[in-house]
């Protein structure tokens, strides 16, 4: 059964504000040089000044321009994002339909690792290993993404399993077809939309994760991020600076998982279309 | 004579009252008596009070410091008796006399005495103390007890720093309580702080990070005008809100309140400075290795821009000799190396390397060094790079964890690293992070010169010539440039004026910067 | 298949658990002992005491006698010793925790309430205005991460208008008992539970919420229906209990989200938990502490994991299957 994802997202309100949202922060993040008005890394002794038409949003503590920071800030937020869905929403799927397809020890040992993955809590190993290792972007996306496939991969091995028995897959199988030939041919074409909201979702996840941390302190300190703006801004609340400094960062980084957050419900459906209809615009 | 006078007499005797009153307004048993003062502190939980069971950290030692006493101690202009009234040294012995009072009793009521002194000694001796080290070039060979009163110390060597740095520094424990204690961790109750000093330790709770001490009615100095003091756990950021609504008396405060404070009727006090971040060089490696270079580096970092902006304003530009220029020690004819990206040109290109486009390249190679540092000092490292980038050499700025930074730099796997340590009060600092093993010194042994004046400054116990040994050390030093001293942060304290805190000379005890004195409470 | 199966694999989580905080120190670069105890054993421990260590973790020996000298520390049920607090690691955690578990409990507890209510009553009137506008805001609400909401939340009631305290778990040396130490301790959490509860309320309330439309359309609820049944039954006993279900399976995997959740709270409200230990450790870089914090948050996190998955199949006899 194809369902058309394009459709449930434009028939749900929610759904099409969060496309809204997101477009507007790929846009700043792709612009960001031109919508920046000074260099983000630039300090200069002008701190913590308030907002003024020099600075939209004023300096921080070293004098630099919160606007440039914080439209840089997006790149940051959705790079690790949209990094860590496509490799770990790879990942799951690779696992999720070999161990469907394979079957035998091999599927058992992949999903006993998936389920003993998907019980421990991901932030608190991300935050032993960076306790260890300060951890690059690069290095981030793929810690990031090399513990949150297992989710994914459970969805995709239950899908691709009840592909197997369908109509046309068994007419492939039986004239001989490949494991990876029917995979690649038959299963995963289907398996487009459910790809695309667990996508959004890994996405989600990546960028409250890398906020969160860089919020911590164990991230990059020299890449401009949100949540990394945030912890610096907060050793200042004694002053009013946060109004201008903290809480514009904190909606920016809100809107996008908000954004993401409709976008993956009013996708959602396609799993489970017993819901449709449960949101009419 | 008779009749007149004793006319005039009760005449004269209201306005001689009145005169009197005038003369003396204040009389010192009429000091107001606090029955509670609070103090803030960001960490809270610094440790059990006692001499092994505190934090080794200042603020771990000044909490133990309420209940244990030592030999000397320090007010804000220089050194004072404490336990001992007096003190002498004997030079040809190279040994000190303490002649103690006789008058301090100990807080379970037994009376103290030179046995507990030369006990102490014995006990650090085997059991070593975090603070004080008493075996090695600061050691003490002997101890005698000359009679009840008096003590006499044999040093291994001749200290200079001995007076601040043991006799300043070492509490004194009780005998009659930790002596057959093997193992000095084990003791961990009340007995474990039993002191002389005038306040004892009423409650401590590790979680909430909170001290109670209640004043020790029998302190020989008169029973502390402070009845209760708190030290509570709140959050830097909060420390001003809690100063400003009265729930606390005194804490520390970041410096963009200050004005606030002072405004809101707070007394705010600042530390003379006592720490330094420095830009450690290694020198051992191309082209760093070339005094030169490293030269031009310095010539082209601006420190006052570094305070500026990195500090917001609040802070000193570094003294590339190292010793702060508040100092006592300080050389003011030490090279300063002010900003000047021409004569680090003309270094460089002396050095044989020629600016192409924006950046000096030699045989065809782009100079580039790698800066790494621990994240607290990003807005630092960010800094070194753009001056170094705009006087033409790149600059790869990278933050690792501190252990990951320590293990590089200790196995000389770095070009430039960010690094900071406190103790700047005493010169004794020098010979460690110059000359010492160990990540946090420059290990710079080449000027033979240099390595002998470190040593001598070490063991002269005369003021004057050791003050000329250091002048030349910082000179030294200055050309030599192992390290770069950047900045020394300025620190501020805000508190109600009902206790006058003040910054006890060079540091409480071996100098720690902060103006927690118990004798502010005693008095 | 089922419980032989999970315990397997709750098997190998607990291995990799202990795999992680065996090879960590060890990869790092330098002397794995200042690697295991971290800054403050450079400047406390004497010579005699580093040999004794290294004799006791096999650190000279290969790796595999030292996997072994590992596992017989741990067994002792020795998490190791903090030199930043001079103390073993395991009572300064135990300390801790009380105010962590009051802070998760209260929260879990609310937010599991209060979104199972939400979501009964949303999915009820799935389509209208009510139940639209209660998904968009709680989804929103969603968007926002703990820390956020916890400094909105600080800077509004506590620093502009002073309502609640600053810091703290309770007043220190108050003097309080009683009652009035209860409304002191309920002040102080008053804040850092809402921040806790605002932010994980969507998770059970959108459960709930999907649960609920699922099941009301069920033919056994056209039966309640027809029997004549209250609004109030038919929502609760009939389809919200049924609607709880996935809410309970589920609490196994907030539990861990709430616990680090906790961890943002605690710092921003300086709250005197686990949370804030394990920050504190992080910026003092105390080793054994982190470590002791991972494993004991990672087990109690399976075993509770366990336990629901054990009960599961009781709350609900028609599911013999794992989803």
């Amino acid at each position: 059964m194809h369902i058309d994802l394009k459709k449930e997202i434009k028939e749900s309100g929610p759904g099409k504000i969060g496309i809204i949202i997101l477009l507007l922060m790929i846009a700043v993040a792709l612009l960001a040089p031109v919508l920046a008005r000074y260099d983000p890394y630039q300090q200069s002794t002008a701190s913590l000044l308030s907002p003024s038409w020099n600075h939209w949003l004023g300096t921080n503590h070293v004098g630099q321009d919160v606007w440039s920071r914080l439209v840089f800030g997006a790149r940051t937020s959705l790079l690790v994002g949209f990094g860590v869905g496509i490799l770990s929403t790879l990942l799951g799927t690779i696992f999720g339909v070999s161990a469907a397809m394979l079957g035998g020890l091999y599927e058992k040992v992949v999903m006993r690792i998936v389920d003993a993955f998907i019980v421990i809590p991901m932030v608190i190993i991300v935050i032993l290993i960076s306790a260890y290792i300060r951890p690059s972007i690069l290095t981030l996306i793929l810690l990031l993404s090399l513990l949150s496939w297992q989710g994914g991969a459970r969805i995709m091995r239950a899908q691709a399993l009840s592909l197997k028995e369908r109509g046309h897959v068994a007419a492939a199988r039986s004239f001989g077809a490949h494991h990876f030939y029917i995979a690649w041919r038959h299963i995963v074409p289907d398996l487009g939309p459910i790809l695309l909201v667990d996508f959004i979702y890994s996405v989600r996840r990546a960028v409250f994760m890398e906020a969160g941390l860089a919020f911590l302190g164990i991230t990059d300190p020299t890449v401009v991020s949100w949540g990394m703006m945030m912890r610096d801004a907060l050793s200042f609340s004694y002053l009013n600076v946060w109004q201008w400094w903290l809480v514009p960062t904190g909606v920016a980084l809100s809107l996008t998982i908000i954004g993401l957050t409709f976008v993956g419900h009013a996708a959602e459906p396609v799993i489970e279309p017993r819901l449709r209809g449960a949101e009419v615009a | 004579m008779n009749k007149k006078v004793l006319k005039l007499l009760p005449k004269l005797l209201i306005p001689a009252v009145i005169f009197a009153l005038l003369i003396f307004p204040s009389c010192p048993a009429g000091t107001p008596e606090i029955s509670s003062y609070t103090i803030a502190d960001s960490t809270g939980d610094w440790g059990y009070p006692s001499p092994y069971a505190h934090y080794s950290r200042g603020p771990g030692y000044i909490r133990m410091s309420f209940i244990f006493e030592t030999l000397v101690w320090k007010d804000a202009s220089g050194f004072i008796p404490q336990l001992a009234e007096e003190w002498e040294y004997v030079a040809e012995e190279n040994a000190y006399i303490f002649k103690l009072r006789d008058d301090v009793t100990w807080h379970d009521g037994e009376k103290f005495s030179a046995e507990d002194v030369v006990f102490t000694i014995e006990y650090v001796k085997n059991h070593p103390n975090p603070f004080v080290t008493l075996i090695g070039p600061s050691g003490v060979r002997e101890a005698i007890a000359i009679d009840g009163y008096t003590v006499k110390l044999y040093l291994e060597q001749p200290y200079a720093p001995f007076l601040n740095d043991v006799a300043g520094t070492l509490p004194i424990i009780p005998k009659h309580i930790w002596e057959g204690v093997d193992d000095p961790k084990s003791l961990t109750g009340l007995e474990a702080v039993i002191g002389t000093g005038p306040y004892t330790l009423a409650d401590y709770s590790k979680e909430h990070g909170t001290y109670l001490y209640k004043a020790y009615d029998d302190y020989y100095l008169g029973k502390p005008f402070v009845d209760e003091i708190k030290f509570v756990k709140i959050s830097e950021e909060m420390i001003p809100a809690a100063l400003k609504g009265g729930s606390v008396s005194a804490g520390d405060i970041p410096p963009e309140v200050v004005s606030e404070m002072e405004q809101a009727g707070l007394t705010v006090i600042t530390a003379p400075v006592a720490w330094n971040a420095k830009l450690t060089i290694n020198h051992r490696k191309e082209p760093m290795s070339s005094k030169q270079f490293r030269q031009a580096l310095a010539y082209a970092i601006d420190r006052e821009a570094l305070v500026q902006i990195t500090q917001r304003g609040y802070g000193i530009a570094g003294s590339p000799g190292m010793v702060p220029p508040t100092s006592d020690w300080y050389n003011p004819d030490t090279p300063q190396y002010e900003y000047d990206r021409a004569k680090t040109r003309g270094f460089l290109e002396g050095l044989g390397y020629e600016l192409e486009d924006s950046y000096f390249t030699k045989d065809g190679e782009e100079l580039e060094l790698e800066l790494i540092a621990e994240a607290s000092f990003k807005e630092v490292g960010q800094f070194i790079k753009q001056q170094l980038e705009e006087a033409g050499i790149k600059v790869d700025f990278r933050t690792m964890e501190a252990k990951t930074v320590d293990a590089k730099v200790e196995a000389w796997d770095f070009d430039l690293s960010i690094y900071g340590h406190g103790s700047l009060y005493e010169p004794s600092i020098l010979k460690r992070v110059i000359m010492g093993e160990g990540f946090n010194s420059t290990r710079y042994t080449s000027n033979e010169k240099l390595s002998q004046l470190l040593q001598a400054q070490l063991s002269e116990m005369d003021a004057e010539k050791r003050k000329e040994l250091v002048f030349q050390i910082q000179e030294i030093y200055a050309e030599d440039l192992p390290a770069l001293t950047l900045y020394y942060p300025k620190w501020y304290w805000a508190h109600d004026d009902n206790v006058n805190l003040f910054y006890t000379k060079d540091g409480l005890a071996s100098g720690i910067p902060i103006p927690l004195n118990r004798l502010s409470f005693v008095k | 298949m089922f419980s032989k199966g999970n315990i397997v694999t709750y098997v190998i989580a607990f291995l990799f658990i202990l795999a992680l905080n065996f090879f960590l120190p060890r990869m790092m670069p330098g002397d794995p002992l200042m690697a295991i105890y971290g800054d403050e054993a450079l400047i406390a421990m004497t010579p005699e005491l580093k040999a004794e260590l290294v004799e006791r973790f096999a650190l000279d020996q290969p790796l595999w006698q030292q996997l072994g000298a590992y596992f017989v520390t741990l067994f002792q049920g020795e998490l190791g010793h903090s030199y930043y607090y001079n103390a073993p690691v395991l009572p300064v955690i135990l300390g801790r925790l009380p105010w962590t578990l009051l802070l998760v409990g209260s929260s879990l507890v609310l937010s599991t309430i209060l979104g199972i209510v939400l979501g009964i009553e949303s999915g009820w009137r799935r389509g209208s205005k009510t139940d639209r506008s209660m998904l968009a805001g709680l989804m929103s609400l969603n968007g926002f991460p703990d820390f956020f909401l916890g400094m909105l939340l600080l800077i509004a009631f506590g620093v502009t208008l002073g309502i609640f305290p600053l810091a703290g778990a309770l007043t220190p040396y108050s003097g309080l008992s009683g009652l009035a130490l209860l409304l002191d301790i309920l002040r102080h959490l008053f804040l850092p539970v809402a921040a806790l509860t605002l932010a994980h309320l969507a998770g059970g309330y959108l459960l709930t919420r999907n649960t609920m439309i699922t099941v009301l359309k069920e033919p056994y609820m056209l039966t309640a229906k027809a029997k004549g049944l209250s609004q109030r039954a038919l929502k609760y006993r009939h389809a919200g209990r049924n609607s709880m279900l996935p809410v309970v399976t589920q609490t196994g995997i907030w539990i861990g989200r709430v616990v680090t959740g906790a961890l943002f709270v605690e710092l921003v409200f300086a709250y005197p938990g686990v949370g804030y230990l394990t920050y504190e450790a992080l910026l003092a870089r105390d080793y054994p502490i982190i470590q002791g914090v991972f494993l004991m948050v990672a087990v109690s996190v399976l075993v509770i994991n366990f336990l629901i998955d054990l009960s599961y199949p009781k709350l609900d006899p028609r599911v013999s299957y794992a989803y």
